[in-house]
């Protein structure tokens, strides 16, 4: 009796679940091809779904070809793959329409737009949305009002997430800044967002705000797809890895100045303007170079404090680590139309130089790495003294000075600090480089025998 | 247990290589109890893969349904602000209006919407406009109804006024010197039983739906001609109506969401927010064939008159080869109703916070606004300045695009100006022709980046200085000898008659006569003459071609011009110096140009039309010209008349 029971109630079971798993089957597939969003069911194994993403990218591009968005591919790992197989990439994309490239195997594929190509017009987020895609529309504060800080606009696009069966496609806008670069911002949630729209994590833009200059684009088939791609992706992708742009803090700048109101005297507007020269052609003559190099000492400070050059500091100055050290860096110079002024120490040694040009002296210093500080020379020519000056390790990140784009160590705070102590806020305008830093370390005598090579003033 | 006998008999699914598994499973199933045991486990096996993908499913339904609940609630945040009031619960407001002769104020829901106790101000009736279905302000005027003239302008509000509307009214001080019959009977015809009867220092509330019911209304009559009536104090209930009826129903775009949107809002603008046909927001003119200036950035600067704001965008979005997508709008101050009007448009607006005062307060919004103008587009050489008490003509962009090269060109420019200060009806006359002069006209300009970025932006006037920034940028030490292209029929229409430094009486002798070209596509002639050597070729030949006026007779009188038609005259008027303005002065009263100071000459060189022949005039010495003079000539003397103090001297 209780066996009968038993298959019965086995029976009964079995059937019940069957009906239910049926229903659930159907349920899901009404579901999920509503929801993208639910990784609910991941049946289709890898080749279906990387078919599902090929198709959503197609049917997005066509979408952004309709509407002429100038949409370009910066998905580093897509990005990636095509700089490695780009020659047998060619040959495959004959073949059948494949996302070997696109897909990457991850669900996310990222695109950068100029934002001037970004019409006011609605019409594309509207037909995207009818074309099943689900947008997440990130906006910020418009950088290029910032700086005036008592400018309010409305606030600007700067990230389209579209999400269809689960993938995203990520738009990042770039914007054309004053220092001729293009801008993206970060990617902040509003508070009313849903925070699991996409796997924010895995984005490649948005982390930070980026700079960049503008790439030269080259229309190219990926995958069977018309994607316009950069023209030189191996540089693209190396400033997409040291892209971090950090924004001037224009408001305690403001606040700053009012305290201490900028010096508005003729020689001071003279001596801004030909810092910015002087600035802009450093940054353009090292560009050539490749050298990377970052505002130091009272260029930093006057950059950190007030979104300036202080007016009395006289000078530019800037960093280079002594590994991006090359002798071509005085011919440049010379050829750009400036006088080598001197020359302190040797590569092995406190490297410094100082160039002349528009009556303002540009100091470049070499930074030595030494185990977790980096530290730079400086020596007194009349004594042959030596100096050191010690930095916390830094990265560098973008920023812009004078409508100029330069570098900035990331941890800017710590580097003024560092050299200029916890007083950094209040100007100072006797300023001895030999005492007044507060990292500054004597560091004995070059020998006399050294001297002429070591101490060349021209 | 029929359905599951089939599967002992899947032998040949089985790979061979497992044979010795294969066979102990056989053995296994072909024994019954097994086989049963097999199918329990398999059975419950199944069941709890149901249960986990149930709850999994359950939970994750859930927060699909949390996430849009969380989406209904993200979309009734901002209907917060205009509570959508259900028809059943209507609600009701408490209005307050009070009149007397030193006060007036109106509050609603005891949230006081006006008040005005300040002495010599706000005399006349005050209007304030109320949406009938959430309560809000929609607009605030005075007609100060004691001078004339204005009680007209109040007729042409109360028209533009959708029906449904609920209006406030009250007098503070005096309204009535100057309400005629037709005020009267219109207010009579809103509903107003005390509006005929209305009279020299009356006090007066009323508060009335247009085309409705009357909620209430206080009249009390002035005893004598020295002393007001008493103060009166309307308190009243207002029923508010359902949205639905507040609005037209408009086909649903994008430009009708905008109209909706701004039409819950403000009064006052006419067809606009006309339900059955209003007036369009959306104008596409002409493209120009080749535009030079499509990309050139244009900044509308604006303060708070959101009228002329919207008078202004309707005339720039109508003209051909305009580009809305570069127009920015700066508004000085967080002023909620010109922001309105950008928006309706579709256009950019940009507010600032106001520094300073006066004088010092435009001159540092017009900083801001430049700056932020060529930092939203970095790769711009130029920028459009507007302003927002502008008319701008239809070939507005037309005239730029032709001319917008020689300002890249010729470093001897600093701007080129839409505005002929001397181009009045009766001084100019030809569309195509164009000018060089010496003073900067502003009025619809183009500003070249690099003047602005190296020159002008880093010693702008600091806060403190209550210096104009036009007369600040005419300064020789900014200005250094260089000069800007005008037309001689202007490009711009300046409408305002409310401003800084304008007033009614100002703008009828100084811009209401102006010349305003209004045909399309003028092709503008000769325009590479306009360079510095060229210019002066031009003038040469000028001076060779015209005929000398009669010097003997009064160059006041109308007959001191030929009534000849097309031909150039030359004058020469008396100027020793930079400083001896009194003969160009007195000329310029009397053919009525701009006579305030000295504008619009090119090297001591005025030209302008006179009944439709050229004239040049001459200022001798200082001229280079002069050396056109006869020896024996005597040029032109005028000193002002002895008497009475002359005209306001104001600057534009």
């Amino acid at each position: 009796m209780p066996r009968v029971n038993r298959t019965f109630v086995f029976v009964l079971l079995l059937a019940s679940s069957c009906a239910f798993l049926l229903f659930q089957l159907y349920y899901y597939r009404n579901y999920v091809s509503k929801e993208p969003g639910l990784h609910l069911l991941d049946p289709a194994g890898h080749v279906m779904s990387s078919q599902v993403q090929w198709q959503n990218l197609k049917k997005f591009l066509a979408l952004a070809q309709f509407f002429r968005l100038p949409l370009f591919l910066a998905d580093s790992a897509a990005l990636a793959l095509l700089s490695q197989d780009a020659l047998r990439q060619r040959d495959r994309a004959m073949h059948e329409p494949h996302c070997s490239f696109l897909c990457a195997g991850r669900p996310i594929t990222s695109f950068a737009l100029p934002a001037s190509q970004w019409q006011l017009s609605p019409g594309f987020l509207l037909a995207a949305e009818q074309k099943g895609f689900q947008l997440l529309e990130v906006r910020g504060r418009d950088p290029r009002l910032a700086s005036l800080d008592t400018l309010s606009g409305e606030e600007i696009p700067l990230h389209f997430l579209f999400r269809l069966h689960g993938y995203i496609i990520h738009v990042v806008l770039l914007y054309e800044r004053s220092g001729g670069y293009l801008w993206h911002g970060a990617l902040r949630l509003k508070a009313t967002a849903d925070p699991t729209f996409a796997p924010f994590r895995l984005l490649d833009y948005g982390r930070h705000a980026g700079a960049y200059d503008r790439p030269e684009l080259l229309l190219t088939v990926v995958d069977g797809l018309d994607v316009r791609v950069p023209r030189n992706i191996s540089r693209f992708l190396v400033q997409r890895q040291e892209a971090r742009f950090l924004e001037c803090r224009y408001h305690d700048a403001r606040s700053f100045l009012q305290l201490y109101p900028d010096d508005s005297s003729a020689a001071a507007v003279e001596f801004r303007r030909k810092a910015k020269v002087l600035l802009r052609l450093a940054a353009q003559t090292l560009g050539r170079l490749d050298i990377p190099f970052w505002i130091s000492s009272g260029t930093c400070l006057g950059w950190y404090r007030q979104c300036g050059v202080i007016s009395y500091s006289r000078d530019v100055d800037i960093g280079i680590f002594i590994s991006d050290f090359r002798p071509q860096i005085t011919t440049a110079f010379r050829d750009a139309g400036m006088s080598l002024k001197h020359q302190f120490g040797k590569v092995e040694d406190s490297l410094e130089l100082s160039f002349l040009g528009e009556d303002v002296k540009l100091d470049i210093f070499f930074f030595y790495r030494d185990g977790d500080v980096v530290w730079n020379g400086g020596t007194q020519a009349k004594s042959g003294r030596k100096f050191k000056y010690v930095f916390p390790s830094f990265s560098l990140c973008w920023a812009e000075l004078l409508e100029v784009k330069v570098r900035v160590p990331c941890e800017t705070l710590d580097y003024v600090m560092a050299n200029y102590g916890g007083t950094w806020s209040v100007p100072v305008k006797s300023w001895d480089w030999k005492s007044s830093p507060s990292n500054v370390i004597e560091n004995g005598v070059w020998p006399v025998a050294e001297w002429a090579g070591l101490i060349q003033v021209y | 247990m029929e359905t599951w006998t089939p599967n002992p008999r899947a032998k040949p699914f089985i790979p061979r290589q497992q044979r010795s598994w294969y066979l102990t499973w056989k053995y296994r199933l072909t024994q019954r109890r097994s086989l049963r045991r097999f199918c329990q486990a398999g059975a419950v096996l199944f069941l709890f893969v149901t249960v986990v993908v149930n709850i999994k499913l359950i939970l994750d339904t859930r927060r699909v349904a949390d996430e849009d609940a969380a989406d209904q609630e993200y979309d009734v945040v901002p209907n917060m602000e205009t509570p959508r009031r259900p028809a059943s619960g209507r609600k009701v407001l408490d209005i307050e209006v009070y009149s007397s002769r030193s006060k007036v104020y109106v509050a609603v829901d005891g949230t006081t919407v006006l008040e005005d106790d300040v002495r010599e101000q706000g005399r006349g009736v005050h209007v304030i406009v109320l949406n009938q279905a959430t309560g809000h302000v929609m607009a605030k005027r005075i007609f100060d109804t004691y001078s004339p003239h204005e009680d007209e302008a109040m007729i042409l509000f109360l028209n533009m006024v959708t029906r449904g509307r609920i209006l406030i009214f009250t007098v503070k001080d005096e309204g009535t010197f100057h309400l005629k019959d037709a005020a009267k009977n219109l207010l009579k015809s809103l509903g107003s039983q005390a509006a005929l009867g209305l009279s020299w220092r009356d006090m007066w509330t009323l508060v009335v739906k247009k085309g409705g019911q009357v909620y209430g209304e206080k009249h009390s009559k002035s005893p004598a001609l020295s002393t007001w009536g008493d103060p009166v104090l309307l308190k009243t209930e207002v029923q508010l109506t359902a949205a639905e009826e507040a609005e037209c129903h408009w086909a649903d775009t994008e430009l009708n969401r905008r109209r909706k949107l701004f039409c819950s809002k403000v009064e006052g603008y006419g067809s606009i927010c006309s339900c059955k046909d209003p007036a369009p927001i959306e104008f596409n003119p002409d493209p120009l064939p080749s535009n030079n200036v499509f990309n050139v950035p244009v900044a509308v600067i604006a303060g708070n008159r959101p009228n002329y704001l919207y008078r202004m965008l309707r005339s720039l979005l109508s003209a051909h080869g305009v580009n809305p997508q570069v127009i920015t709008v700066f508004i000085d101050g967080y002023y909620e109703e010109p922001m309105d009007v950008v928006e309706l448009f579709g256009l950019k607006g940009v507010q600032h916070t106001p520094i300073s005062i006066k004088n010092a307060r435009v001159s540092q919004h017009y900083k801001a606004s430049l700056t932020a103008t060529f930092n939203l587009h970095p790769d711009a050489e130029f920028a459009v300045v507007l302003e927002e008490d502008l008319d701008i003509s239809v070939d507005f962009f037309s005239f730029l695009s032709q001319t917008i090269h020689l300002l890249d060109q010729d470093d001897s420019l600093y701007c080129i100006s839409a505005w002929n200060d001397q181009g009045y009806e009766h001084t100019a006359e030809d569309p195509a022709l164009l000018y060089r002069v010496e003073s900067m006209p502003g009025l619809g300009w183009v500003l070249k980046k690099s003047i602005y970025k190296d020159e002008l932006e880093p010693k702008w006037p600091t806060p403190e200085k209550l210096w104009d920034w036009d007369m600040w940028m005419r300064m020789p030490e900014q200005r250094k000898g260089r000069e800007c292209i005008i037309p001689d029929v202007s490009r711009s229409y300046h409408f305002g008659i409310i401003g800084l430094n304008m007033n009614g009486y100002f703008h009828e002798v100084y811009f209401k006569k102006h010349k305003f070209n209004t045909i399309p596509n003028v092709q503008l002639r000769n325009v590479e003459s306009l360079r510095k050597d060229a210019y002066e070729a031009e003038i040469q030949k000028l001076l060779r071609e015209a005929e000398l006026l009669d010097h003997s007779r009064n160059p006041c009188e109308d007959s001191f011009v030929p009534d000849t038609e097309g031909k150039t005259y030359i004058m020469f008027i008396k100027m020793e110096s930079e400083l001896d303005t009194s003969t160009w002065t007195e000329l310029a009263k009397c053919l009525h140009v701009w006579d305030l100071d000295v504008r619009g000459y090119h090297r001591g060189l005025w030209r302008l039309f006179r009944k439709r022949n050229h004239i040049l005039v001459i200022a001798v010495p200082i001229s280079p010209y002069s050396v056109k003079k006869p020896a024996a000539l005597v040029p032109i003397h005028l000193e002002p008349p002895p008497k009475e103090e002359g005209a306001p001297v104001e600057q534009l």
